[in-house]
């Protein structure tokens, strides 16, 4: 991977493709911060599929759901303003994918499975949560922070660092 | 990897803050948002606001738990409101969630722990709303209205009846207005059935048999993060053994009278509204089918048969709850021997079906006049071509018909509207104390005939105070 050269247009859709990723997470997590009722026992509760069980289990544990609840809100905050200021993109991408793979495992879209919670499309095994973990294994893959993020600036003070280091030794 | 910078120059600043201003972008867009979302608020408090002329009423709640929430979001829109005070001993959590919430909608309550130095503190309050657990309400009731107060209580009045019958003697004694939170009997669904279908057309003909019923599928008992835990002392302070009884004080004996006390008396006092009668007699089976005895000691499954001598001649009336399956919800059945009347609190469930028996006089005079809708063609007439043939024996099904009233406002806001037009002077309590002490009389019985294992007969003067 390090290996590919992608074009200068491409690089630039990623980065649209980080940002807008990124605005999703941020919003997700501020919404839910500043809704002092928001819990992910509802959507936990209504878990099917193979991991059922352990998502029913926080449910019903105070402790673990509280926990759950704040490093959701948190998580998926942290997740959108790194991602939108390409700060820390990797890091952030691999965070993501976190979330969106558990989402994805509480209520997966599998055959057969058949939701009473009404959801605003229709999906079978692809469902947008899995879309945006592929989105943020580009990001992930192909490290746009480097090319418009913070990351290019820290990137580029940590070589001038090495570099002036290197001279001095020499 | 495209366009890796070599060294650090200001083009490289450049793309590194590029999306810098994304991030306003995002920030200008939520506070547009959060403005809009402001605007609606006020919006609504601005509804909220007392019409030119109309008393200004100052309230405070006392218990702020799930009830006592749901009771503030019906407050908050009912016009000429104040609130002034929320007590809640949980400060850690329940106290502050609500005052937050109250805060939103421009109101400054003071929040307090103890409900007594709220009495003393707050001189300007007219009412108090009380959620508290039932063990509480007597007390709490009492020394509000001693305080000078008008009081809607939670129901049930009362976990015992001694508590019930002091709380109706307090209100005769001060003179305020006590109201009891059985919500139905405001609620413009019943009250149209009760007035015109049963009252005034007697569509139903004599009714002979009720069925009612609330089931609810298994609930994990409630609990609370550590960091929210009530400290132990204050627990104890407030009559409670630890954070699980507090929590579930509903399952404990001495504390809530359980299931048949929690959902039943809904439903039990319409029984006896809508049958213009007290029950001469109950018997019933229950027990702890499902759930730990240990933390559940009331009945988590109750059956319980009443007899009604009605004016028009005795019926039975048939009660289920069980916690163990929700399927078919909660809905009081009405049959007479002209029509049936299906209904229910909760409207989406159940639209509010009547059905007239064949052999009853025609239903047009009241269905020119709205009191119920024109008959829906059944289903099974509708699929008479299918070939199924109906035994000459059968009863042909008889036409169905809906309520054609809604309510489209929280369940409790008309009830608590009742109880603020009242203190108001412009209404009569729809529930007053009296009439809620004969509901907690026919189901606080409930447990004591399941635990006679006989059944209870009651006399009118049962009914008294």
């Amino acid at each position: 991977m390090e290996d590919l050269k992608l074009s200068r247009s491409a690089m630039i859709a990623i980065t649209v493709l980080r940002v807008v990723v990124g605005w999703h997470f941020l919003y997700e997590g501020v919404a839910k911060l500043t809704s002092p009722s928001w819990s992910a026992a509802g959507y936990m509760k209504v878990s099917r599929g193979p991991f059922a069980g352990l998502f029913h289990w926080i449910a019903g544990q105070p402790q673990w759901l509280d926990t759950a609840n704040l490093v959701t809100m948190y998580g998926l905050t942290m997740v959108g303003v790194l991602l939108i200021l390409g700060l820390f993109t990797r890091l952030a991408a691999i965070g993501g994918i976190g979330f969106v793979v558990l989402f994805y495992l509480c209520n997966p879209p599998f055959v057969g499975y058949f939701y009473s919670i009404p959801t605003e499309g229709s999906y079978l095994i692809v469902n947008k949560n899995l879309v945006e973990a592929c989105a943020l294994g580009v990001i992930l893959l192909t490290r746009s922070g480097l090319f418009a993020g913070v990351d290019r600036i820290l990137h580029g003070l940590v070589r001038r660092r090495v570099r002036r280091e290197g001279l001095a030794t020499a | 990897m495209a366009d890796e910078p070599k060294k650090l120059d200001r083009r490289d600043v450049l793309k590194g803050l590029s999306t810098l201003p994304a991030l306003g972008l995002f920030g200008y867009a939520w506070q547009r948002q959060r403005s809009y979302q402001q605007a609606r608020v006020t919006e609504v408090a601005a509804a909220a606001e007392a019409p030119a002329g109309q008393q200004v009423i100052n309230v405070a709640l006392l218990g702020a738990g799930a009830q006592g929430q749901v009771l503030t979001d019906s407050m908050l829109r009912i016009t000429g409101l104040r609130v002034r005070a929320v007590c809640d001993i949980w400060t850690e959590y329940n106290q502050k969630r609500v005052v937050n919430s109250l805060k939103r909608f421009k109101h400054e309550p003071n929040a307090y722990e103890d409900y007594r130095e709220m009495l003393d503190k707050e001189k300007e309050l007219d009412a108090v709303v009380i959620a508290t657990p039932d063990f509480w309400h007597a007390q709490h009731t009492i020394d509000c209205l001693k305080a000078g107060k008008h009081v809607y209580c939670e129901k049930e009045m009362s976990n015992t009846l001694e508590g019930a019958r002091r709380m109706v003697a307090a209100q005769r004694e001060t003179g305020k207005i006590l109201q009891i939170g059985h919500q139905r009997r405001s609620n413009p669904r019943y009250r149209h059935c009760y007035d015109k279908i049963l009252r005034e057309a007697r569509m139903l003909g004599r009714i002979v048999t009720v069925y009612g019923q609330w089931n609810r599928g298994v609930t994990p008992d409630l609990g609370a993060p550590d960091r929210y835990v009530v400290p132990q002392a204050r627990l104890a302070q407030y009559g409670f053994k630890d954070m699980h009884q507090f929590r579930n004080w509903r399952w404990y004996k001495g504390k809530g009278g359980g299931p048949i006390v929690d959902l039943g008396s809904h439903q039990i006092d319409i029984y006896g509204w809508f049958l213009g009668t007290n029950p001469s007699q109950v018997m019933a089976s229950g027990g702890n089918l499902y759930y730990d005895p240990k933390t559940h000691e009331w009945y988590d499954t109750v059956m319980a048969v009443y007899d009604y001598d009605t004016p028009l001649g005795p019926a039975k009336a048939y009660y289920s709850t069980q916690t163990t399956n929700g399927s078919q919800g909660y809905f009081e059945n009405f049959m007479g021997d002209q029509g049936t009347l299906l209904i229910s609190e909760s409207e989406v469930n159940y639209a509010g079906q009547l059905y007239r028996d064949p052999n009853a006089p025609a239903w047009d005079e009241w269905i020119q006049k709205g009191y119920v809708s024109a008959p829906k063609e059944q289903e099974t007439k509708a699929k008479s071509d299918s070939g199924a043939i109906a035994d000459v024996r059968e009863s042909v099904a008889p036409d169905q018909h809906t309520v054609p009233v809604t309510l489209r406002d929280p369940y409790h806001q008309p009830h608590l509207q009742n109880f603020f037009d009242a203190v108001r002077g412009k209404a009569t309590l729809n529930c007053p104390a009296e009439e809620a002490y004969q509901t907690a009389v026919a189901v606080l019985k409930v447990n004591d005939a399941i635990e006679a294992k006989a059944p209870v007969a009651f006399t009118p003067a049962d009914f008294k105070v």
